[in-house]
């Protein structure tokens, strides 16, 4: 066989070929979208534009440029008083997707395992599997708001579990938690000497209460290995830039196999992101505020059609249930699509229990919205 | 919002620089008052520079705002000169921004 064990046991995307069919199909309402309808700022733009003009097209240094760490560090430190080393204890990564490879690789033993709450965003399963180890799923359902306990944590501990993958806000869900909520989760962790891979790359687009960085929580900080980027707050998802902060050794570990492999982030991409960090707070509040509108509008008209959603305290996806429908979620996304043209994406795409589901994602106008809810009431009406 | 949006549909709004020749002791007040009570007038201000009034004129269509200068304004006594400049199109306004930037380079599906 030409391809490995490992990759060929990756489980085939059923989702591939719906997503080749939106991908094909014209004049479409797309509820299906994984990123900001912003466009990065001007300003950003801008200044990697002139970075190009000034010819900064080297290498940087593997862990990154010196002024983005040193900028990234003092912004953790101003944001949430998280202090790190900007030598020692961050690494500039291509997107939160490649700091997720490294920091598995980079800590898992073949054989050993990560909880995974589920749903979750596509690629967390596969990182632990692709690095040798085993996801072990924690499933979470709309009776409690997406959200993993402390219990399920606690019955999930077995031999071989060296920590948890915890997204929050959650793609697909929009689920986060509250400082309170984490620090029982913390109890847990402490408890078992587990760490938490905290991929908190949606932080800034937290509407209900204040985003707690699992690593400000006490004595959490060296068990806490940090994600985060500029796709999101920023705008910036084709730039891909994203970073870990965490302890020397981890983070020490994840540069040398990013040193190997990536070798570094695309230098104008580190230059606009110095330039988003510097320059964009008002931005980013701007965005913010336009997607809290729409998650208010969407969960609201969704529920008002019999399609049960919870309130999503973050990101910008609403998660319903489409019990209403009598389908399951492929089938109605499918039948969707074709019959009224809107895309959104079947939950089996994020956990198999999720067949119940779908994803929307409210990053589209106002008027697309109303569209696309207009359109799905005519479907059900029809059924 | 998708594009841009453009001037009202139903209505054409022209801002106007009217020249005038001011008047002994009331200076434009005057013929500022008998401007700004046509109703087409949709705000009338004195400003510095090369002409005197700026006068915001809206209509139903082109010619109704083209006939209103030349039938009322431009022979009113006083004016000597009207530059008529139409609106073509709005970004922004009273601080809003009325063209969204859009992601239009998005695929239609994405994680």
């Amino acid at each position: 066989m030409r391809i490995s064990k490992r990759v060929n046991e990756l489980a085939p995307s059923g989702i591939r070929a719906f997503f080749d069919l939106v991908l094909g199909m014209k004049d479409v309402i797309s509820l299906g979208v994984g990123e900001p309808d912003f466009v990065t700022p001007w300003h950003v733009r801008a200044r990697a534009i002139e970075s190009l003009e000034q010819g900064r097209t080297s290498y940087t240094s593997n862990k990154g440029m010196v002024e983005l760490r040193s900028e990234i560090c003092a912004f953790l430190k101003k944001r949430y008083q998280m202090t790190y080393d900007s030598e020692e204890e961050i690494l500039i990564t291509v997107g939160v997707s490649e700091a997720l490879d490294l920091v598995m690789r980079a800590i898992l033993n073949p054989g050993e395992k990560i909880l995974v709450p589920e749903p979750c965003y596509v690629a967390n399963g596969p990182v632990v599997k692709l690095a040798g180890g085993e996801a072990v799923y924690l499933k979470t359902s709309l009776e409690n708001g997406f959200k993993v306990t402390p219990q399920q944590i606690e019955e999930a501990m077995s031999p071989g579990v060296r920590g948890i993958l915890l997204s929050y806000p959650c793609n697909p869900t929009g689920t986060s938690y509250t400082k309170k909520e984490l620090g029982e989760i913390a109890k847990v962790i402490k408890k078992h000497d587990l760490l938490v891979i905290s991929d908190e790359l949606y932080d800034e687009l937290t509407y209900d209460f204040e985003h707690t960085p699992m690593a400000t929580l006490p004595q959490m900080r060296n068990r806490v290995i940090y994600l985060n980027g500029f796709s999101k707050s920023y705008a910036m998802t084709g730039f891909r830039v994203g970073y870990v902060c965490g302890p020397a050794d981890i983070v020490g570990a994840m540069t040398k196999i990013h040193q190997y492999t990536m070798l570094c982030v695309s230098t104008t991409s580190q230059i606009a992101a110095i330039e988003a960090l510097k320059n964009s707070a008002g931005d980013v509040q701007a965005m913010k505020k336009e997607y809290d509108r729409r998650r208010r509008f969407i969960v609201g008209a969704l529920n008002d059609i019999g399609m049960t959603c919870h309130m999503p305290q973050g990101a910008f996806y609403a998660f319903p249930s489409i019990k209403v429908t009598g389908e399951k979620a492929m089938d109605f996304a499918r039948n969707l699509l074709l019959k009224q043209k809107v895309a959104l994406v079947p939950g089996d795409a994020f956990g198999q229990g999720c067949s119940q589901h779908v994803r929307i994602s409210y990053a589209s106008s106002e008027e697309n919205l109303k569209e696309a809810v207009r359109r799905i009431e005519k479907y059900l009406k029809k059924k | 919002m998708s594009k841009v949006k453009k001037s009202n549909s139903t209505t054409v709004r022209a801002l106007i620089e009217v020249s005038i020749t001011p008047q002994k002791d009331v200076g434009f007040d005057n013929i500022a008052e008998r401007i700004y009570s046509y109703p087409q007038v949709k705000s009338c201000y004195l400003v510095s520079g090369g002409y005197d009034l700026l006068v915001i004129v809206e209509g139903d269509s082109i010619h109704t705002v083209a006939d209103f200068v030349a039938a009322k304004l431009s022979s009113m006594a006083n004016v000597r000169q009207t530059a008529t400049h139409f609106l073509l199109r709005k970004y922004k306004e009273e601080g809003q921004i009325l063209k969204q930037p859009k992601n239009e380079h998005r695929q239609n599906i994405s994680y």
